[in-house]
């Protein structure tokens, strides 16, 4: 026997039965299917941005007429994405420190410290896991621009601290540290924040690392928020904005494929980077949850 | 009438001393020195609109500065939409000026969220050369004034020539023959579907479009006066009206373009005000109900040459000959000052939007013109909110200069409305959008659903907005 | 002196207790903010007529009963429960059989589950108006380009009342597929190798196997799944209010798109919106408790 076992219901045996090989054969094709499936509208989209409005209207055909560049960089220039992705960017670094810290402090507090009543937050953390914001937008809205908290970053980067989901991984994962070293580095007289920054945090980076994934990619695709709250012009992240040109139609369709074009970028390079991590790690976090 | 006429003439004289006053005040710069308050100003344009624009308002900032050195201009980069305004105006941060569309005032008057600009008006002298139609959005039920319109625009109908010309409906001397009917509109449409394979006409019927531009054809088939979409009765309620026989025949005739004459547009209920454009302007349709002030959507925008384009007036019906006029006009914080009316009326003068005519607006609009030639847009005479002779006439001669296109090909649209042949009318009075949520939702289901049952659609959408009204005015 | 450790350490403990809630301070500041004062205060605001963001007087259940006295309400909660009834059609099994597939290969694993999954990290919103294209009508939609291709003539798509959602159900589907299969291949790959062998030797064919092996093992994992994917589906409203605007005739309008046409569609009326919201809310709790009772029952039954 070999010392890891392949997984999968059709073992070494079965490969000599004829309708398995067969079967098995289906299997390859259909996962073939998919991958062309998951990925034939991204290339179509970059395709799609070679073509001009009118050949983007007209034409039959899948492939643009000619490959120049130029046409992203018209787009590029003449909406200055450039300043949407700094504000994304800047929107996307606020949002993950602050998920990290206020959510992660939360969590420790809930699945470390456990003062009395923690049960009670832990309970309502569950329940709010189930009514995502949207549902309260409106009064949310309100409060944000009551508070003159409008036309800022400061509202939305707060709003990634309030991420029950998030509370609810790092409960999970603190409570599976083992007791003994906070035990230990209590009794060393350590103040609980010490041990947070000192022992737990450093024990936790896989977690963290798995919410600033989720973080950056919810950040990132953000918009129904960002739009009530930043409002027109200068603070526009990359999604608001392409939000903003699907509602009020202020570009061509084609200029729109460019556009969903830049906006999938940073995503697809993160992904790249970040593969392993989101396709392992990702999982197991997401099996727990 | 002698009389009448030397009147007039002692106003425009006094009119001509007043600019010449203000000409020499401008030459010694300031204007008011005294005048001291902070505006904010929405719509600024933001660090990613181009060179040209931001130059042009930071222009108007210095203007600004040297004529009221103690007014303090705050850019703000607020682009007015309902969803984000009310929370705002209530909370205390909305803007000194915004740009609503003409849809929406008489729903912020009534619910006094915006701010009265009267005596502003007044004391610059324009109160009374407001165009009475404008008037009638802008004022509330006691006749002060809160908003100033920006620019207007006619329904009519933009055509792609190319593909009358394909279809055969050119005459000798190069102009089209175009549908003057509803009725002619389907026919020209099935021959065009015929010829070229394209679509006769590109209906954006998608959230709101369909029912702003059904509420043009149901006026032109007669829902008007007693038979109005909204009216209110002799108690002030507003009620409702889809269901007179005009209204059924306009749906009726919505939903025989469909199935009937077959000359619609494939996407049809996801198309919208973009899209519309992009249709006729890349050749896939040959009709599109637009107005006079995006003439530069089809052309220079999607590619459309300005040979291939004429403005055509809005089709007859039976029972009227309507065009949907509107626009986007200037409103202001529900909370201004007397001094920070003044102070906004002073730069919507700099800015070139009261009916004074000063060299830097000339060379603004100078510019404005040669941009749009140079960019392959019609040049077209605007239509003025104001009724001041002289300034409609100075603006004419440099649109002449300018002028790009065959006069031809939109002398018809322009004439029907200079001489009356066809009849200006503001959209329906209340909640407009709704309404035209409503009727949009009506259409959908015509040209979606072969022989769908109009009458019992329109009943639905009656209730439904009936409903709406009484719970929004009538029982508030 | 007994007496005066007891109290020190009682006081210390204390000290700690204050010191961890305020730990949990900032944390708990935010969640109310964000997620707890506004569900209440939405709550509050649909028993209230409101005019904009004024709470003008309380009406009790008026809001209530107005607005599901409408058509388009009635049509909106239809149309969530087709949403949710599509979602299990096309969303539910198809990451399973994905998973089951990428689990069977044996060469390319990592590449197909990388494929699979890069669509979930596109946002959503690029993702919708990219399949718009897909799925326009016109001659350059590129459906009807394949289908052109294969001979056959132009479709509508988004002008059919019955396809709409289907449709926005199947992009959704394209962009979460990939991530939910992975999850099931980590429930799978749980299962010990040891098992199927040993059924394999007893003569188990592939098909049993599945059957009575693996189709067991992620049970209450495809029930956690479930549950979740109903909840978010039933919460679904930027899909349709960016690719149909809820059209052709409110046939996409979901209940979240009417509490948003509400609020920010033109009527302003934040406490019809908010009474929406609530019963959004409840319906999710309900569906919620229902989960709860069945997944004890099934552990005490386990």
């Amino acid at each position: 026997m070999k010392s890891v076992q392949r997984t999968g219901v059709i073992r070494e045996y079965d490969m000599h039965s004829a309708s398995v090989k067969a079967g098995y054969g289906f299997i390859l094709l259909c996962c073939a299917l998919m991958v062309v499936l998951a990925v034939f509208p991204l290339i179509w989209v970059v395709l799609a941005g070679f073509k001009d409005l009118k050949e983007f209207m007209s034409s039959t055909s899948l492939l643009p007429e000619s490959f120049s560049a130029e046409p992203f960089i018209t787009t590029w220039n003449q909406l200055g994405i450039s300043q949407n992705y700094l504000n994304s960017l800047i929107f996307v670094v606020g949002s993950v420190i602050c998920a990290l810290i206020f959510n992660g402090l939360l969590g420790y507090g809930i699945g470390i410290l456990k003062p009395k009543g923690h049960l009670a937050v832990k309970r309502l953390v569950m329940i709010s896991l189930l009514m995502p914001t949207t549902i309260s937008i409106v009064p949310l809205f309100m409060n944000i621009q009551n508070l003159h908290l409008g036309n800022s970053f400061l509202p939305l980067w707060l709003s990634y601290g309030a991420n029950a989901m998030y509370v609810i991984l790092f409960v999970q994962f603190f409570e599976s540290l083992p007791g003994s070293i906070i035990e230990a580095s209590r009794i060393d007289g350590c103040s609980q924040l010490q041990i947070f920054f000192r022992i737990v945090l450093p024990l936790s980076k896989p977690i963290c690392a798995v919410i600033a994934i989720f973080a950056v990619n919810a950040a990132w695709s953000d918009f129904l928020l960002p739009y009530l709250v930043l409002r027109g012009g200068q603070l526009q992240t990359v999604m608001v904005r392409l939000f903003v040109f699907s509602t009020e139609q202020t570009v061509n369709a084609d200029t729109m494929m460019r556009s969903v074009v830049f906006s999938m970028i940073p995503p697809i390079v993160l992904f790249f980077i970040f593969q392993k991590q989101l396709t392992e790690n990702a999982v197991s976090v997401g099996i727990k949850g | 009438m002698k009389k009448r006429t030397s009147v007039i003439s002692i106003l425009l004289a006094l009119c001509l001393i007043m600019t010449t006053m203000a000409g020499f005040a401008e030459e010694s710069g300031v204007i008011d020195g005294d005048l001291t308050c902070t505006i904010t100003l929405g719509n600024w344009p933001p660090d990613t609109a181009a060179e040209a624009e931001k130059a042009l308002f930071e222009g108007y900032r210095d203007t600004m500065a040297k004529q009221y050195p103690n007014v303090t201009l705050v850019p703000d980069y607020y682009s007015y939409s309902l969803s984000n305004y009310v929370p705002m105006a209530k909370g205390g941060t909305a803007p000194s000026i915004f740009q609503p569309p003409f849809t929406d005032p008489q729903l912020l008057i009534s619910q006094h969220l915006v701010g009265d600009v009267t005596d502003a008006l007044e004391a610059f002298g324009v109160l009374d050369k407001f165009s009475p139609s404008y008037v009638e959005m802008l004022a509330d039920e006691n006749g002060r004034i809160y908003g100033l319109p920006r620019d207007g625009y006619v329904l009519g109908m933009h055509i792609n020539l190319a593909l009358f010309r394909e279809a055969g409906l050119m005459n000798e001397d190069g102009l089209p023959m175009y549908p003057k009917t509803l009725q002619e509109l389907a026919e020209y449409g099935q021959i065009i579907r015929e010829k070229t394979g394209k679509a006769g006409l590109v209906f954006p019927a998608s959230e709101t479009y369909g029912g702003w531009l059904f509420t043009n054809i149901a006026w032109n088939f007669g829902c008007v006066g007693e038979n109005a979409l909204e009216y209110q009765d002799e108690d002030g309620r507003w009620i409702c009206n889809f269901t007179s026989p005009e209204c059924i025949a306009a749906m009726e005739y919505m939903r025989d373009l469909k199935w009937k004459y077959d000359i619609l547009n494939a996407d049809a209920t996801t198309t919208d005000w973009a899209s519309a454009h992009s249709l006729l302007g890349t050749g896939e349709a040959a009709m599109n109900f637009a107005a006079d002030d995006s003439v530069d959507q089809p052309t220079s925008n999607k590619g459309l040459p300005v040979e291939d384009f004429a403005l055509i007036p809005f089709p007859a019906g039976d029972a009227g000959r309507y065009a949907l006029a509107g626009g986007t006009c200037y409103m202001f914080a529900p909370d201004i000052t007397a001094d920070q009316g003044i102070a906004l009326m002073a730069y919507l003068k700099v800015i070139g939007k009261l009916p004074f005519l000063d060299d830097d607006i000339i060379a603004g609009m100078r510019a404005d013109y040669a941009a749009k030639r140079d960019r392959g847009a019609p040049v077209l005479p605007a239509i003025s909110a104001w009724t001041d002779e002289a300034y409609n006439n100075a603006k004419q001669e440099i649109v002449d200069e300018f002028c790009n296109v065959d006069m031809r090909l939109y002398s018809d649209f322009f004439d029907s409305i200079s001489q009356g042949t066809i009849s200006l009318k503001s959209e329906e009075p209340v909640f407009a959008q709704q309404l035209y949520r409503e009727l949009t939702a009506v259409i959908q289901r015509m040209i979606t659903k072969e022989g769908a049952d109009v009458e019992k659609a329109l009943r639905k959408a009656e209730e439904s907005f009936q409903e709406y009204l009484d719970d929004e005015i009538n029982d508030y | 002196m007994s007496g005066q450790a007891r109290k020190k350490r009682i006081r210390g403990r204390t000290g700690e207790q204050i010191k961890s809630w305020l730990i949990m301070l900032p944390g708990l500041i935010l969640m109310t903010f964000f997620v707890w004062e506004p569900l209440i205060e939405s709550v509050r605001m649909s028993l209230y007529k409101t005019r904009n963001v004024e709470l003008v007087r309380f009406i009790g259940l008026d809001n209530f009963i107005s607005v599901v006295g409408k058509d388009d309400f009635m049509q909106a909660l239809m149309n969530t429960f087709s949403y949710t009834f599509w979602s299990l059609v096309l969303g539910f099994l198809l990451p399973m059989i994905l998973a089951l597939l990428i689990g069977e290969t044996r060469r390319g694993k990592g590449f197909f589950r990388t494929a699979v999954y890069l669509p979930n990290m596109l946002p959503g919103l690029a993702v919708i108006i990219l399949w718009s294209a897909f799925f326009s009508g016109e001659k350059s939609g590129v459906l009807n380009i394949l289908l052109g291709r294969l001979g056959m003539p132009q479709q509508t798509y988004l002008t059919r009342t019955e396809w709409v959602i289907p449709i926005i159900i199947l992009i959704a589907t394209w962009k979460g597929a990939g991530a939910t299969a992975l999850i099931y291949m980590a429930g799978m790959a749980g299962v010990s190798p040891e098992l199927y062998e040993a059924a394999a030797i007893d003569g188990a064919t592939v098909w049993k196997r599945i059957i009575h092996i693996l189709l067991p093992a992620i049970r209450k994992l495809a029930g956690t799944l479930l549950i979740l994917q109903i909840i978010s589906v039933f919460q679904i409203m930027y899909e349709p209010m960016v690719l149909t605007k809820g059209g052709p005739d409110n046939a996409s309008l979901s209940l979240m798109q009417l509490m948003w046409q509400y609020a920010f569609g033109g009527s302003m009326n934040y406490g019809k919106a908010s009474a929406v919201a609530v019963i959004v809310t409840l319906i999710l709790l309900v569906m919620t408790a229902i989960y709860s009772y069945f997944n004890r029952r099934e552990s005490d039954w386990d």
